[in-house]
């Protein structure tokens, strides 16, 4: 009896042995790699970091450990990334609250010096909707409506600094439409404030909205990106709708604290490529109204640029005091 | 309706789910009991798991995490004053009372079959009259919520027991606490002295934590190893026939309670428990009993806060609007199934929503046949000499608080709430009004101002709206009722 199983151990060292010289050859990654998310668990970072590592950890063959460090609208999290070892061993979701921070709080990290961009993840756009009993039917309407009753309606957002806030500030900039603001602490109470008439008008984003827009208790006038939406075929872009230019989508990517090895940067981006074109991906992305996105280091750097700046003006625009 | 009971409990009682359910409740007990680690943290990180099962399964196990941690969360408030889950603070009061007079086996029991029974009537509630409660839910505007805020604030008198002006005293100082953080109306920083971890305010569980347990272990260790050792022998694990009839209608009034503040969202378990322990206070015969062991201090805010757990579901599932944070992930995880959480789930999913409302059920029943017979090995922990005891529970307390925002700042404050908690005591000032008054102040100042916001500053919008004014009005009468019998007594002296 004791024969074969000591064969088999010793078997299993041999394979072990074996294993860990082909690692060693190419060593990263020989340990579980942190991916910090710097909001509570439930938000749209966590669960698309969440669908997103699994994937990943399956191609870099190595498990992926979610860490949520929320505070201070996403900037405790990324400060500690910005700290950590730049060994390719601790990564960053990143998403839109990460291009306008700077525009609004005093930051722990310099947003442009601390990291490096590995790779995108997605991206998702807000949904413009109104109380079914507000007299307008498409986005056009809206602004006339608001034009002829300035300060007659409000709207509802996440909260002051929110990405809800700044689509609806953009919104307010773009067409001058007199409103009144009413901040919330989250998208799901203000949302349910708009359904139940006490707020007339939500910019949010379009997964929550989906199923109350199904239910007819929120009337969808338009959609913050540049294409229409799969999900909501029929509803036109805010773009297209009355707001030449509008675009608001919120968006997901990795980064990495500066210094990290370049090979292992360009290794977990491109193993990123594979996981977001892959159809699990695809599929799980777009059921929450939002689209995977693939771009590499250099196109998501340019990409961050421009969204720092544009989301910087609209801050400034809106006159929102940072703190 | 017995119709879809019928197929919700076949769905149920089918082998796989019945085992997510077990799993469900049995990590939710687990968690309940450790302090800190709630279903929130525990939630998140099973969520992978749940990719590849079943929506249902996942479902049922999920739920069963978070009313199932409601059950456990009384435990060691009982036996070390040490909440396990937000919700259980104030079953620290009259709990770890009784636990000191060698009476925790009944008050875990209590505690378990209150549990059940708000557990049962929150499902039943579900399942009749869900979609009905959710619309009436959406009722409640800021102008509502204010005015019920301002009734629990006048409430929280009742909480006092001594000195009136201490307890008071106590309310402003959990409303200054309560005051830290980002100001949601205006987004500016109050009281966070640039440090960015307070920005989001001091945490419930910092606060629950360092002022229960952490205070209560500074002030055990003064005595010397004396510890006013709870009876060396187990005592009775059951509760007596008087204590069982005693419990009956608060754990009825607990059950009400919770069943109403679990439907609104963003109040939750810890505000209906609060709530519970307030009307058994004011209406009990003899108060002075209360925060000295009275049986229905335990019996009334554990039926609560499980009814609550319960009836959170119903925003959850008929509008498909998150009560919670922890309501929100599983959300998450449903929408990651592909099914849209919303007012269709009921028709386009009615396996689900009634496969879970039975699995509740379900869980329920194993849930008080999994925590009664845990009675006597939770109660025989009370044997175990302190110095052994308190090192595990600080620690468990610092790993709790550190699992919440993965931040070591919660670590420290707690310590230091623990600090202010040892002061407290040593001044006789009871903890209670402070916890309340940081939780309803923030709330209060908050839909004050967005009720003001929308009515563009006319304060008649709370008289206006008839629940709020029902509630303006409610408010006082427990005034009168509170300063009229003191007046009278000031002028009867003043004729002497």
């Amino acid at each position: 009896m004791k024969g074969p199983i000591s064969l088999l151990r010793r078997l299993g060292v041999a394979v072990a042995a074996f294993a860990a010289i082909s690692l060693s050859a190419h060593a990263y990654p020989d340990k579980p790699i942190r991916l910090i998310v710097p909001f509570p668990p439930g938000g749209s970072n966590d669960i698309v970091g969440r669908l997103v590592a699994a994937k990943l950890g399956e191609v870099l063959g190595q498990q992926i450990i979610i860490e949520n460090k929320p505070g201070a609208g996403g900037t405790v999290g990324t400060a500690a990334a910005a700290r950590a070892e730049p060994d390719g061993y601790t990564l960053l979701v990143a998403s839109v609250a990460y291009a306008y921070a700077p525009a609004l709080r005093k930051l722990k990290y310099d947003p442009v010096k601390d990291f490096v961009t590995v790779g995108t993840m997605g991206t998702g756009p807000v949904a413009m909707s109104v109380n079914p009993e507000v007299p307008v039917a498409s986005v056009q309407e809206l602004v006339d409506y608001i034009k002829a009753n300035p300060g007659k309606l409000t709207y509802s957002t996440a909260g002051i600094g929110s990405f809800q806030h700044l689509s609806s500030e953009l919104f307010r900039s773009m067409t001058g439409a007199d409103m009144i603001h009413v901040p919330f602490k989250g998208g799901g109470p203000a949302m349910q404030s708009t359904i139940a008439g006490e707020t007339n008008v939500n910019i949010g984003t379009l997964v929550q909205q989906i199923p109350q827009i199904q239910a007819g208790r929120l009337k969808v006038l338009g959609v913050g990106s540049s294409e229409r939406n799969g999900a909501l075929p029929d509803v036109p872009t805010i773009d297209e709708a009355g707001v030449p230019g509008y675009l608001a989508s919120n968006w997901w990517g990795i980064l990495a604290p500066t210094g990290t090895p370049e090979a292992i940067v360009d290794q977990v981006s491109e193993a990123l490529a594979k996981v977001v074109e892959s159809d699990d991906i695809k599929k799980a992305l777009s059921d929450q109204g939002a689209a995977a996105m693939k771009m590499n280091p250099a196109e998501f750097a340019a990409f961050m640029t421009a969204e720092m700046e544009k989301w910087a003006k609209v801050v400034k625009d809106a006159g929102i005091e940072p703190n | 309706m017995l119709e879809n009971l019928a197929m919700g409990f076949g769905v149920a009682l089918s082998l796989t789910n019945l085992a997510y359910c077990l799993l469900g409740v049995t990590l939710g007990t687990l968690i309940g009991v450790l302090p800190g680690v709630g279903p929130l943290v525990t939630i998140a990180m099973l969520l992978p798991i749940t990719f590849g099962l079943d929506p249902t399964a996942a479902l049922i196990m999920l739920a069963g995490i978070y009313y199932g941690a409601q059950y456990g969360g009384s435990t060691t408030a009982i036996l070390v004053n040490l909440p396990g889950e937000t919700a259980s603070v104030v079953t620290c009061i009259d709990g770890y009372q009784m636990a000191r007079k060698g009476r925790a086996g009944p008050a875990l029991a209590i505690s378990a079959i209150g549990s059940f029974f708000a557990g049962c009537v929150g499902t039943l509630l579900i399942a009749t009259f869900g979609p009905l409660l959710g619309e009436w839910a959406l009722e409640f505007g800021a102008a509502e919520y204010f005015s019920l805020m301002l009734m629990g604030l006048v409430s929280a008198a009742v909480l006092a027991h001594g000195d009136m002006v201490k307890s008071l005293a106590m309310v402003v100082l959990g409303l200054l606490v309560g005051l830290v953080g980002a100001d949601v109306n205006s987004g500016i920083d109050r009281f966070t002295f640039d440090v960015l971890e307070l920005t989001d305010g001091i945490g419930f569980t910092v606060m629950a934590v360092g002022i229960f347990a952490v205070a209560e272990i500074v002030t055990n260790l003064e005595h010397r190893e004396s510890r006013e050792v709870f009876s060396r022998e187990v005592g009775r694990l059951m509760p007596s026939r008087e204590e069982l009839v005693a419990s009956i209608k608060p754990i009825i009034r607990g059950t009400g309670v919770g069943a109403f503040f679990g439907m609104l969202p963003g109040t939750g378990p810890s505000i209906s428990a609060f709530s519970a322990y307030m009307l058994e206070k004011k209406i009990a015969r003899d108060p002075d009993r209360f925060g000295r062991g009275a049986i229905e201090g335990v019996a009334a805010p554990e039926a609560s806060n499980n009814a609550a757990a319960q009836t959170a579901f119903i925003p959850t599932l008929t509008l498909g609007i998150p009560g919670s944070a922890t309501m929100a992930l599983v959300l998450g995880a449903l929408i990651i199934q592909g099914i849209q959480p919303g007012p269709q789930v009921m028709s386009s999913n009615p396996e689900l929503f009634w496969g879970l409302i039975a699995s509740m059920w379900i869980g329920n029943a194993m849930l008080v046949a999994l925590n009664l017979p845990m009675v006597g090995l939770w109660v025989r922990l009370l044997t175990v000499p302190y110095r052994w005891l308190f090192p595990s529970i600080v620690m468990f307390c610092a790993l709790g608080n550190y699992s919440l925002n993965n931040s070591p700042v919660d670590v420290y404050l707690c310590a230091g709430m623990g600090v202010l908690g040892y002061v407290l005591a040593k001044l006789e000032c009871p903890p209670a009004p402070l916890i309340l008054g940081y939780v309803l102040g923030p709330l209060m100042e908050e839909n004050l101002r967005r009720a003001l916001i929308i009515s563009r500053g006319d304060p008649a919008v709370f008289v206006e709206r008839p629940i709020s004014l029902a509630f303006l009005v409610a408010t006082a009468l427990i005034l009168a009722v509170m300063i009229l019998p003191a007046m009278r007594r000031a002028k009867g002296e003043a004729g002497d």
